[in-house]
């Protein structure tokens, strides 16, 4: 499991590695408010959440993405997932009805 | 430190222990009430629950064996397969080994054997009807959830029609549900198994992002499920998170009429509405405000280590005793205003003090239910009938006394079991029942418990016991001993008067263990017997060994506490009083005499008496006693200190405690004070057994010391 943030100017990147359960809910948590942070400040910017190397993200994590997601829209902040998600990770996110709440619809 | 699974691990083995009691404790209740649904219900929700959280929490080889037994137990719920002794016999065989494997891997933990296992399986299997193979698979399902658990758990738990029936499920995670390392994912999956399933998950309860705490789970779940199952198959799902989730199960024909709405959202996805009304909620978060997710928690208890408990109420003892030194030092300095300070402070130790005692405060019921185990493998042993029943289960005390209750109670058992009760032939030729009785039973008695445990079986033979004391050197053959005193010898070790040595007891060791574990937790030992009638044996026992209320009285130089909850009142002795008694030891008290003993006399303590003295009226199990003293001083949170094991056979003293100036004062026993005087008057010192004269002088002697 890794969590890591590359920060720009203009875009924050947050890489979620390998399965992202409660064990490393508290370092997510800090990872997107450091993330949303400056980009908050700035109201201009971007954050982008890559999963391409996720293999499991389990209801604490989900959550946690999702609050982030409101939180960037109260401030006028772009949200964007890459689009490489990994099949098995949205197979099980549907299984539990939580894909809708990571990836929009019209993102898909 | 534990990883995370571990610390998974270890809490769902203390939930898994507490299963196997209920369970065992089921079994046993089945046995004798066959047809009772519920406890065949019971029974299966805990195999299920022990296979469901043991297949989460990596006890794989736990929930393999364990599912062959639920399923055997759904097929007594459906009616196909009936209780039967064997069956019954060969899940508590079963439990054994569950136990065994619960605990693999920790140290001294046993061992589940495999052959064991195998051949109660192939019991099972052969009991059921059910092949090797499918049972296996089904098994393995617990785990990974695939389709074969799906369609047995629709076969086993559906109706008798097989109709498909729509059911709206509702389920809401509680706040620890993460932390207790549940996984929504695999109860979904499992509930998946049952039939078509439509999900919707709602956030509505999701604080904004930095309020958020990470480890909670803040979503539910509506479902739609078609489903053959029943109500109850859709329920065993969530059986082992029941306790930490909310969960609603309706006909969705009920459902729909009352809420039309219901259906269509769960095709829906989350809106941009819905994410738009939570951004806004997210802004408005800075400006205060209830919301959904400020509800408090509906969490009505919460699991700690019992090490914790242990130093917590360390820590409150010694708050106790600096309390005491601040009040003495209060006292001495005379300002008002730390005076009003120490006095809070005193208020709020005692109340903290009686909480923390009351947290380690626990029913006996489990231990008392595990016996039923015992007796019942005991009597098909034997070869005899016999039933026991439970008085008082909900009788609470010290969790550390209940701790150490086990082994004395499973050998006063053994010992009843072996020697007590007659065989059938015998019982029905003294005109008794064949089926033999021995009844457990706890009650509260001031600031003791009683534990008894007793049996209706042929009693103890007084005469022998007392013939092989002579022979052993206990006592000499003149010795005028009353029962009680002959009944004590059957606790000296070695002490047995059986012929033969049998598995279950015999050796003169179990009663032995019994004295010594009652005497450590500071406690007594009472037997009553009558040929032919039966034997009742009571342990007194304190209720807690940590800190009591006392009263702070003085003899001479010496401190010394007798516990408040005995003490009923205090009155005045005057030499004149003394002078009308003829020299009596009786006190007259508002028209009841009432027997006193001079604690100055009893411990030898040479100091002039003062005029007028106090005598400090006690219930005991005797009767009411006074105590006299030269002084009452008042009353005093008492930290229970250990005498340690020099001063073991010293039984009138409980303990010791250290006062505010740094004085020690031993804790008298009023119980065992009463008993021994008694003794005393009804034969003196010489009429006594070896052994306890010598100790009676010990007890006198050490007082003395410690008094001094």
């Amino acid at each position: 499991m890794s969590i890591v943030l590359e920060q720009s100017e203009s875009c924050s990147v947050l890489r979620l590695e390998g399965a992202i359960d409660i064990a490393a809910a508290a370092e997510l948590k800090q990872m997107l408010l450091k993330a949303l942070e400056p980009a908050v400040q700035a109201a201009s910017n971007e954050v982008c959440l890559s999963l391409e190397g996720a293999t499991d993200l389990d209801v604490t994590a989900v959550q946690l993405l999702y609050a982030a997601r409101c939180r960037a829209k109260a401030s006028g902040v772009e949200w964007l997932i890459d689009a490489d998600v990994p099949e098995q990770l949205l197979c099980a996110l549907n299984e539990t009805g939580l894909q809708q709440y990571l990836v929009p619809v019209d993102d898909r | 430190m534990a990883s995370k699974a571990d610390q998974f691990k270890n809490a769902f083995r203390e939930e898994g222990r507490e299963v196997l009691v209920d369970l065992e404790s089921a079994l046993l209740e089945l046995n004798d009430n066959r047809a009772d649904q519920e406890l065949v219900g019971r029974v299966f929700r805990a195999l299920h629950t022990l296979k469901g959280s043991g297949a989460m929490f990596g006890f794989e080889d736990m929930a393999t064996f364990t599912h062959n037994l639920e399923t055997a137990f759904d097929e007594v719920r459906n009616g196909r397969l009936q209780i039967s002794s064997e069956l019954i016999d060969l899940t508590l065989s079963a439990l054994d080994q569950i136990r065994a494997m619960l605990e693999e891997g920790l140290a001294d933990a046993p061992v589940a054997d495999p052959a064991a296992c195998a051949e109660i399986l192939s019991k099972v299997r052969h009991l059921t009807g059910k092949p090797e193979k499918q049972a296996k698979g089904k098994v393995k399902q617990a785990k990974s959830g695939s389709k074969a658990k799906a369609k047995a758990g629709a076969e086993s738990n559906s109706s008798s029609s097989e109709q498909v029936r729509e059911w709206s499920i509702r389920f809401a995670p509680g706040a620890d549900f993460m932390l207790n390392g549940a996984n929504p994912l695999l109860l979904l999956r499992e509930l998946k198994q049952l039939g078509g399933l439509a999900i919707r998950a709602s956030m509505a309860a999701l604080p904004p992002l930095h309020e958020l705490d990470p480890e909670r789970c803040y979503v539910s779940w509506e479902m739609v499920l078609s489903t053959p199952a029943g109500r109850e198959a859709i329920r065993d799902v969530f059986i082992f998170v029941e306790d930490s989730c909310e969960l609603s199960i309706e006909p969705l024909q009920a459902s729909y009429s009352a809420a039309p709405s219901l259906a269509p959202p769960l095709s829906s996805v989350a809106s941009e509405a819905e994410l738009t009304a939570r951004a806004l909620e997210d802004k408005r978060a800075s400006s205060g405000g209830r919301r959904v997710y400020d509800a408090p928690d509906n969490a009505t208890s919460l699991r700690v280590p019992a090490v914790k408990l242990d130093q917590f109420v360390d820590l409150v003892g010694e708050l106790v005793t600096v309390q005491a030194r601040l009040s003495e030092i209060a006292a001495k300095n005379g300002d008002p205003e730390i005076a009003a300070v120490s006095e809070e402070i005193e208020r709020l130790t005692s109340s903290l003090r009686d909480n923390s005692m009351n947290i380690r405060m626990m029913p006996i019921r489990a231990t008392f239910e595990k016996f039923r185990r015992l007796v019942h493998d005991l009597a098909r042993d034997l070869g005899k009938n016999v039933e026991l029943t439970i008085e008082g289960a909900d009788t609470e005390l010290d969790k550390t006394v209940i701790d150490q209750l086990s082994d004395p109670l499973m050998h006063l058992i053994r010992n009843s079991m072996d020697h007590g009760i007659e065989s059938s032939d015998a019982r029905v030729a003294n005109g008794k029942s064949t089926t033999a009785n021995i009844h457990l039973s706890a009650r509260h008695s001031g600031a003791s418990v009683m534990i008894g445990v007793s049996d209706d079986g042929g009693g103890i033979n007084a005469e022998a016991v007392r013939t092989r004391a002579i022979e052993r050197g206990l006592t000499t053959a003149g010795a005028q001993l009353s029962e009680q005193e002959i009944f004590a010898f059957i606790f000296q070790p070695g002490f047995s008067t059986a012929k033969q040595v049998t598995d279950v007891s015999g050796r003169g060791v179990g009663m032995d263990v019994v004295r010594q574990r009652v005497e450590s937790l500071r406690g007594s030992i009472d037997v009553a017997s009558k040929q032919g009638e039966g034997t009742r044996v009571t342990l007194r026992l304190p209720l807690t060994l940590a800190i009591i209320d006392g009263l702070l009285v003085t003899i001479g130089e010496a401190f010394f506490v007798l516990p408040l909850a005995n003490t009923q009142e205090c009155v005045e002795l005057t030499t004149a009083d003394v002078e009308a008694a003829n020299g009596k030891h009786l006190a007259h008290v508002r028209g009841e005499l009432i027997p006193y003993i001079r604690l100055r006399e009893h411990f030898n303590i040479r100091t002039p008496r003062p005029e007028i003295e106090q005598i400090m009226i006690v219930e005991t199990e005797a009767g009411r006693y006074g105590f006299v003293v030269d002084k009452v001083l008042g009353d005093c949170q008492t930290v229970i200190k250990n005498l340690g094991r020099f001063y073991r056979h010293v039984q009138v003293v409980s303990g010791a405690t250290i006062l505010g100036n740094g004085t020690v004062a031993l804790i008298l026993d009023p119980e065992r004070l009463a008993q021994d005087a008694v003794r005393n008057i009804a034969h003196g010192p010489r009429g006594r057994p070896a052994s306890q004269t010598s100790q009676g002088d010990r007890e006198r002697k050490v007082a003395r010391q410690r008094a001094s």
